[in-house]
């Protein structure tokens, strides 16, 4: 395999060969976002298919969440195109079947946990026996199940990202957009986090996670590496780090930095 | 639009206020303690009220004429208006108080029949009704002692000449007058009305008002300061299930703080009050309407919850000095009375006292009412329209 250049599209790297999931949920075309004179995102292609979990890499200012808030809708492209499950972004039939988390933990401090829940669900149109079963199965998920009517202004901050994770996939989202989701989590919980997105892919879901965890950048199927608003690279773990020839997934972020300064 | 989706949305604002116990004794005990403090510091303010005079007519006026001119005080204007144009006068409010003397009046003075002044005050705003009682009895007081003056002159010149050289013979201060001065009649209100009776249907507008308009710009920005909007605008909930979802749940507390306030001021201050308790409350909830979509379009503007607290003095103070609350707009400076009328407390003011002390009817603050739901409209467009803003 070559190289993944700045820009190029890439079809999911060979650690998904032989279970190529056929059908493409996210694609975006020649993407582009200004933000008055600074380029935030510039010219990006990308193609996203069913039950991939696709790691977005990248400093801040990378324009890893630029590209995030565009794609869930929040922030309009200044060129380019944005299709989600074959609908042009925004489009509100798609609405329903996307979760998000941001970076800030976006939860109502006044509120019980259970209560931030039974809103988000409500929103999302998921009501009665589903509704407790969902939220019963999130929280023993995410570890705060005995603090189910705690107000959450009492939590610490990574209980607040672990219930933040809950709310965001509370209504069964077909596609899942995390930005940064580890946080403040611990090493033990990570894990089960990542073990939980594994599981996900399998019924189908298709995730979108922006980390500074490079460790983490293994658990993902195909990256993204970013860097002032573009692709350094796009392809499965194992790949980069094969065309890079680092051992890992830091070091091969390097490279692939160093080269795009080279040519540029 | 989901009724489901937005009262989900009006039951966590619920659920939110209900856990948030100091905002609660806020917005219910502070009205109370102000109400109380206005209701024993209040003092009136002065201004130049007017008076409107129907003036004898028939032989033998044009003297009472000249000495009606000579008596009026300085500090009152005066207006001439016809028998039948009293009401209309002073409900328009171009007079505080007319002095009505009955056809013929000179002639029955001066034949000793002793006619009857009638005098008749507006009544809703009781210091200045108060204050014309005052002037307008000591006003025909002044007058009629010097009728009787005029009277025994006319008598003593024509018993004797002018051999006293014009000199009038002593008159009893106390004596009877020449004419009868009727008890004060009201247009509105009566004379057991105070200066709180007019303040406590305004001041339930002016709390609806602002603590509606603090609670939504704070509870806005927190939205956009902790990221939950940015979760709600990506949820299939529409802007105008957002808008209407806030306007749900900040209403319902903004109806029950004027439901508390009125039982108060009505039961507790036992000011007088006599008008449809449901027209107050549909001028309350336009009131809220409004006031919930102008913080939501100002929280846009601010970044923190100081940043909100600085709009107060531009959205409250402004609005306490000219929107007629203290002084009436028709006696403010000619500049400023512009501004009074794009203010929304200026027509809920004036629907509240109509309704509270006039027992004006739905039809007779139509006007209000219309104003009051074009400003809640359009701060609806401007909310929807900065929505936006909110997130990018």
């Amino acid at each position: 395999m070559t190289e993944a250049m700045p820009g190029t599209r890439e079809e999911p790297g060979e650690g998904q060969k032989g279970q190529k999931p056929a059908e493409p949920v996210v694609v975006i075309e020649r993407l582009v976002k200004d933000f008055g004179k600074l380029r935030a995102v510039n010219n990006l292609d990308m193609t996203i298919y069913t039950g991939e979990t696709f790691g977005l890499i990248g400093p801040n200012g990378s324009g890893k969440t630029t590209l995030i808030r565009m794609l869930v809708g929040l922030l309009r492209p200044t060129g380019g195109t944005i299709r989600i499950m074959n609908e042009r972004m925004p489009s509100a039939r798609v609405a329903p079947h996307i979760g998000y988390m941001t970076q800030l933990s976006a939860l109502y401090l006044d509120l019980t946990a259970k209560e931030n829940m039974q809103f988000f669900c409500n929103i999302y149109g998921v009501h009665g026996k589903e509704q407790s079963r969902r939220i019963s199965e999130m929280l023993e998920r995410v570890e705060l199940a005995d603090r189910a009517n705690d107000v959450v202004g009492n939590f610490s901050g990574g209980m607040r990202q672990r219930l933040s994770l809950a709310c965001a996939l509370v209504h069964n989202p077909r596609l899942a957009l995390l930005d940064e989701p580890t946080v403040g989590v611990d090493p033990e919980l990570r894990r089960s986090f990542w073990d939980y997105f594994a599981q996900l892919n399998k019924e189908g879901v298709t995730i979108i996670v922006s980390t500074h965890q490079l460790d983490e950048a293994s658990r993902c199927s195909r990256l993204g590496l970013m860097r002032l608003g573009t692709w350094l690279a796009q392809d499965s773990p194992q790949a980069l780090l094969r065309q890079s020839g680092k051992e890992n997934m830091e070091d091969a972020y390097l490279h692939f930095a160093d080269r795009q300064e080279a040519l540029s | 639009m989901s009724f489901a989706r937005t009262m989900a949305l009006a039951n966590r604002i619920i659920h939110q206020l209900l856990r948030d116990r100091r905002t609660l004794a806020l917005i219910f005990l502070v009205p109370i303690a102000v109400m109380t403090l206005l209701y024993f510091v209040i003092t009136s303010t002065s201004s130049t009220p007017t008076l409107a005079l129907v003036r004898p007519t028939g032989e033998g006026s044009d003297r009472i004429n000249t000495l009606i001119d000579n008596l009026l005080p300085n500090k009152v204007k005066t207006i001439n208006i016809k028998a039948d144009q009293v009401d209309a006068t002073l409900n328009n409010g171009d007079a505080d108080a007319a002095i009505i003397f009955p056809p013929g009046f000179a002639q029955q003075v001066f034949s000793g029949q002793n006619p009857t002044v009638q005098i008749k005050l507006e009544g809703s705003d009781p210091s200045v009704a108060s204050a014309m009682s005052d002037l307008t009895k000591g006003f025909t007081r002044q007058l009629g002692v010097a009728l009787a003056v005029l009277k025994a002159q006319q008598s003593q010149g024509q018993g004797q000449g002018q051999s006293q050289g014009g000199q009038a013979a002593p008159v009893s201060l106390g004596g009877p007058l020449p004419f009868t001065v009727g008890d004060p009649q009201y247009l509105h209100g009566g004379p057991q009305y105070t200066f709180t009776d007019s303040l406590a249907p305004v001041f339930i507008g002016v709390f609806s008002f602002f603590f509606v308009f603090l609670l939504t710009s704070v509870a806005f920005l927190r939205e956009r300061s902790q990221g939950t909007i940015e979760r709600v605008m990506v949820s299939p909930l529409k802007r105008t299930e957002l808008v209407i979802g806030y306007i749900f749940g900040f209403a319902s507390f903004a109806l029950i703080q004027s439901l508390v306030v009125l039982l108060f001021v009505v039961f507790a201050l036992q000011v007088h009050y006599s008008g449809n308790l449901a027209l107050v409350f549909l001028v309350s909830a336009l009131l809220t309407v409004g006031s919930v979509n102008l913080g939501i379009f100002l929280s846009t503007f601010a970044h923190n919850e100081f940043q909100i607290i600085q709009f107060i003095p531009l959205v409250f103070g402004v609005q306490v000095f000219l929107s007629g609350i203290f002084w009436p707009i028709a006696q403010l400076p000619a500049v400023l009375r512009p501004i009074s009328y794009i203010l929304p407390l200026t027509y809920a003011n004036d629907a509240l006292r109509g309704v509270m002390l006039k027992n004006e009817s739905f039809g007779d603050i139509s006007g209000q009412l219309t104003a009051l739901l074009v400003f809640a409209l359009a701060m609806i467009v401007l909310s929807s329209l900065t929505m936006r803003r909110q997130v990018a």
